[in-house]
């Protein structure tokens, strides 16, 4: 028997539809209706007009920049060297964070540090949350801080500063690996142990650098490991971890800790 | 980010419709426009933040494919690309639910009565509108159709959690949303 409440309920399903109460399974029959016929797509759209509204209240929150390197990658568009997300302040002149990471007590190395960075500063007005920088401390066996990598999201970089210059035999040179949970280690690059390296980060790196991934430091030849694996002994390596905030600014920071130092990463 | 003026979302339509014949610089600035507040919405269906990455990502690649249909005389470009993520990360809920529901937290979540960063000045029409119908509404149907808009839950979970049989919830959502109909169509 077809009731007028019958009718009522029919069509209400696009409301519920729009509303988001309906199971998968109908869920799926609303979807197919809205493909297949226009009545529907119409009273769809009606009730989307009436309700979507209601996402107003919900307050804004800016993703970190590396969902957009990914929806790059996955779609292979042609990159601009940088995201298009406004860059923030403040992180580089963030005593705070650069203590944490191990350089409070090196004024040296922070002062290094800020006359690598400032000449190319732009600040501009940031929006609320969101991830723009990933950092690393990268310690050796003892716990001596050796560098400190700093990736900068929105344009793409990644510095890497000796916090401790480092002596190795004649020949061979820190390389730099990313290592994505689960994955092998990528080369990120060569980088100098007693000065300051900037490293520009494509599209794929950048796409890498989750808060699951880690950072290690291999020793190799002079020219990078001959295999594109790690062949020499690994100073530090570690897990990303959240950082203490110490800003307003939501900030995670890779902690590479010393625990698995000097083993192989393969 | 507000794209609540009016000249805010001619601009976004017309974003959109460049995006569907594959501008790339349209899209991009799109997504810098929009992807705040599609991220906020993914966010507070999924509670959690890897989660929603994801579906944001899946959300643009479908952009970039889809944006091509996309009708102005329809929808407006936010309400289509609200839409879209809202249907996405209704979808991944539907996908998880087994789990969800041995989630004692996600069972006892409660969504906010007090609406509304957006309930001032700045807030849009539609949305003061659609408020002041959904304050016609009786308190427990309204904070139904609340959690049910704001978590994706189904008739069945907002039952388990209001305590309520299913026939009930479903006949509270469904008068709501006759009641809501009838307010806004007038």
């Amino acid at each position: 028997m077809n009731t007028a409440d019958d009718d009522n309920n029919h069509s209400l399903r696009y409301a519920e539809y729009v509303l988001g109460v309906l199971d998968a399974d109908t869920r799926a029959a609303v979807a197919h209706e809205i493909e297949t016929t226009s009545e529907a797509a119409t009273a769809v759209a009606l009730w989307q007009r009436r309700l979507i509204p209601l996402s107003d209240s919900i307050a804004p929150v800016t993703p970190a920049p590396y969902v957009w390197a990914r929806i790059q990658h996955a779609l292979q568009l042609a990159t601009p060297a940088r995201t298009p997300v406004p860059a923030r302040r403040g992180l580089w002149n963030n005593l705070p964070l650069w203590h944490w990471l191990g350089l409070g007590a090196s004024a040296v190395a922070v002062a290094l540090l800020v006359t690598v960075m400032l000449p190319r500063m732009r600040p501009q007005p940031a929006p609320a949350g969101g991830l723009d920088y990933m950092a690393a401390t990268i310690q050796q066996d003892n716990g001596v801080t050796g560098w400190t990598a700093t990736m900068d999201l929105h344009h793409a970089r990644m510095v890497v500063v000796p916090a401790t210059p480092q002596a190795l035999a004649q020949g061979r040179a820190p390389e730099l690996w990313l290592i994505p949970a689960g994955q092998k280690p990528i080369s990120v690059g060569m980088i100098a142990r007693d000065k300051p390296t900037t490293i520009a980060l494509d599209p794929a790196m950048l796409a890498r650098l989750g808060p699951t991934a880690a950072l290690a430091v291999s020793v190799e030849p002079i020219g990078g490991s001959p295999t594109g694996q790690p062949t020499g002994p690994v100073i530090a390596k570690g897990a990303i971890g959240a950082a203490p905030d110490a800003s307003s600014h939501a900030t995670k920071v890779a902690l590479i800790s010393h625990a698995q130092a000097g083993h192989r990463l393969v | 980010m507000s794209v609540t003026s009016p000249a805010e979302r001619e601009e976004l339509n017309r974003l959109l419709i460049e995006t569907g014949r594959s501008d790339q610089k349209a899209f991009a600035e799109l997504y810098r426009r929009t992807s705040s507040k599609l991220f906020g919405v993914c966010l507070r269906m999924l509670r959690d933040r890897g989660e929603a990455e994801e579906v944001l990502q899946e959300t643009y690649t479908t952009v970039w494919r889809r944006a091509g249909s996309f009708d102005a005389a329809k929808a407006s470009a936010i309400t289509w690309l609200v839409t879209l993520s809202r249907n996405k990360a209704i979808d991944r809920l539907r996908q998880h639910r087994e789990e969800l529901l041995d989630d004692p937290e996600r069972m006892h979540e409660t969504v906010d009565e007090q609406p509304t960063p957006a309930a001032d000045a700045e807030s849009s029409q539609e949305y003061r509108r659609l408020e002041q119908c959904m304050q016609e509404l009786e308190p427990q149907q309204r904070s139904s159709v609340r959690e049910a808009f704001f978590t994706g839950a189904t008739y069945n979970e907002l039952a388990t959690r209001s305590k309520v049989p299913l026939g009930t919830m479903k006949s509270w959502i469904r008068r709501s949303l006759m009641q809501l109909r009838t307010c806004l169509d007038q």
